[in-house]
């Protein structure tokens, strides 16, 4: 009985998680000018990638940055399938679709914690905030762009995707 | 051999060449990834009868080089920012396609150029939409963390993003550096957001002041940097990177100058 309410809370938050990430995605994609047909492309784009990264990470056993990539991966694959039907750019929905897995917070931190190593001096929890966040943020957008890259780079080596 | 050469003028390989470029340049100044550029400058080219398309793109301008008939005809255009906008880059895209698939000759490719009229979203409307993407941010760091949800810290992200969002987009729209205007949007939506923090009207005062500037996060550029290097346009990506961490860095000397005013650290 505990089992299946903890398979049901998990449920419930990958829920959550899946109808919190479309709305950046749209906002997002909205700064971008995405013409308006394709918006509900990017909110399910979106929503599946932060929810696939969310369960492969939270749930799952793996690493956020591999997550990342697989996440980012799968919402290509759905990109160009969406692409080739509507003529345009795979990017046109899928860099929108990114955006909730932009590792914002971790980059601005970093940021900050180089600003404060400025302001009152430098200690090593200072460093190792700036270090830490730094790396992760580096890392989780070169997981993002090449997980986008790579159904081109693996399946359309030397032809146009549209 | 293609019988067409007897046809081609040498103006219309100018004119051909002109247009490879101003779609370049279009798609340049709009976001798109340089390997998107150089593709689609090239295949509208071919597609108008060229022998071979040549693009070299640099940070602020672009190359072009056409070969016809052993003739060559290279001219080169200024890139400046537009900022993003797919709309123009699925336009410009389409019209290459119909190029390709010769229902449209270069008379038809200039018209349809010329009509693309870049889209906006009405300004409030992204506005309320950004807010609520960054309310949105706040409940997905806290359902990370295992919190729980507080109406509060949602309200105040919104308010702040959204009126954030606004200033951002006046200000863009009088043709500010984008640097200046990053700087002063995130110095009002760290100052918003510190008002709750000093007055005690949300429980999770730092996810509300880390959300909030969420909005400034230069996505499109980061993405592109990494997709521009991993395909082999090296210097394209560098240039986009080190703007990417300038306007991160404007930012940020938004976000502190704000909390130095107000004196409210609570982000580290």
């Amino acid at each position: 009985m505990e089992r299946v309410d903890m398979a049901m809370n998990t449920l419930l938050i990958l829920l959550q998680d899946f109808g919190l990430a479309a709305v950046p995605a749209v906002g997002f994609a909205m700064i971008f000018n995405v013409p308006r047909p394709a918006l509900k492309y990017c909110a399910v784009a979106g929503a599946i990638g932060h929810a696939l990264r969310f369960s492969l990470y939270k749930i799952g056993p793996l690493p956020i940055e591999w997550a990342t990539l697989i996440a980012a991966c799968v919402v290509s694959m759905i990109g160009i399938h969406w692409a080739q039907k509507w003529r345009a750019h795979p990017k046109v929905f899928t860099v929108a679709a990114m955006i909730p897995m932009i590792p914002g917070v971790y980059a601005f931190t970093a940021l900050l914690a180089l600003v404060e190593i400025e302001r009152t001096g430098f200690t090593p929890e200072l460093l190792k905030t700036a270090t830490d966040n730094g790396l992760k943020a580096m890392f989780i957008v070169a997981a993002l762009a090449v997980g986008l890259a790579l159904p081109g780079l693996l399946f359309y080596r030397r032809r146009p995707v549209v | 051999m293609n019988t067409d050469h007897g046809h081609r003028r040498e103006e219309d390989q100018g004119a051909i060449t002109r247009l490879c470029a101003q779609t370049g340049v279009m798609l340049l100044q709009h976001g798109a990834e340089s390997a998107l550029v150089e593709s689609v400058a090239r295949r509208l080219g071919l597609a108008l009868g060229m022998d071979s398309v040549e693009v070299a793109l640099m940070a602020n301008g672009i190359t072009v080089t056409t070969l016809y008939g052993g003739r060559d005809c290279t001219t080169v255009r200024r890139n400046v920012d537009r900022g993003i906008n797919m709309h123009v880059v699925t336009e410009v895209q389409r019209t290459m396609l119909l190029a390709e698939e010769k229902k449209l000759d270069l008379a038809g490719v200039a018209r349809c150029l010329d009509e693309i009229s870049p889209l906006r979203y009405p300004r409030w409307l992204v506005s309320v939409m950004v807010g609520l993407s960054c309310a949105a941010f706040a409940r997905l760091g806290l359902l990370a963390r295992g919190g729980e949800a507080d109406l509060g810290t949602f309200a105040l992200t919104f308010v702040a993003s959204g009126v954030a969002m606004q200033v951002r987009q006046w200000l863009a729209h009088l043709h500010f550096n984008p640097l200046v205007n990053f700087a002063a949007a995130a110095f009002v939506a760290t100052s918003i957001a510190a008002q709750g923090v000093i007055h005690h009207w949300v429980d999770s005062p730092k996810i509300a002041m880390s959300a909030c500037v969420l909005l400034f996060v230069p996505g499109f550029p980061l993405i592109n940097t990494v997709s521009d290097m991993v395909k082999g346009y090296i210097n394209m990506g560098i240039s986009r990177g080190v703007m990417a961490v300038l306007l991160l860095l404007a930012c940020c000397g938004g976000i502190v100058l704000a909390m130095t005013a107000w004196n409210a650290w609570t982000w580290l």
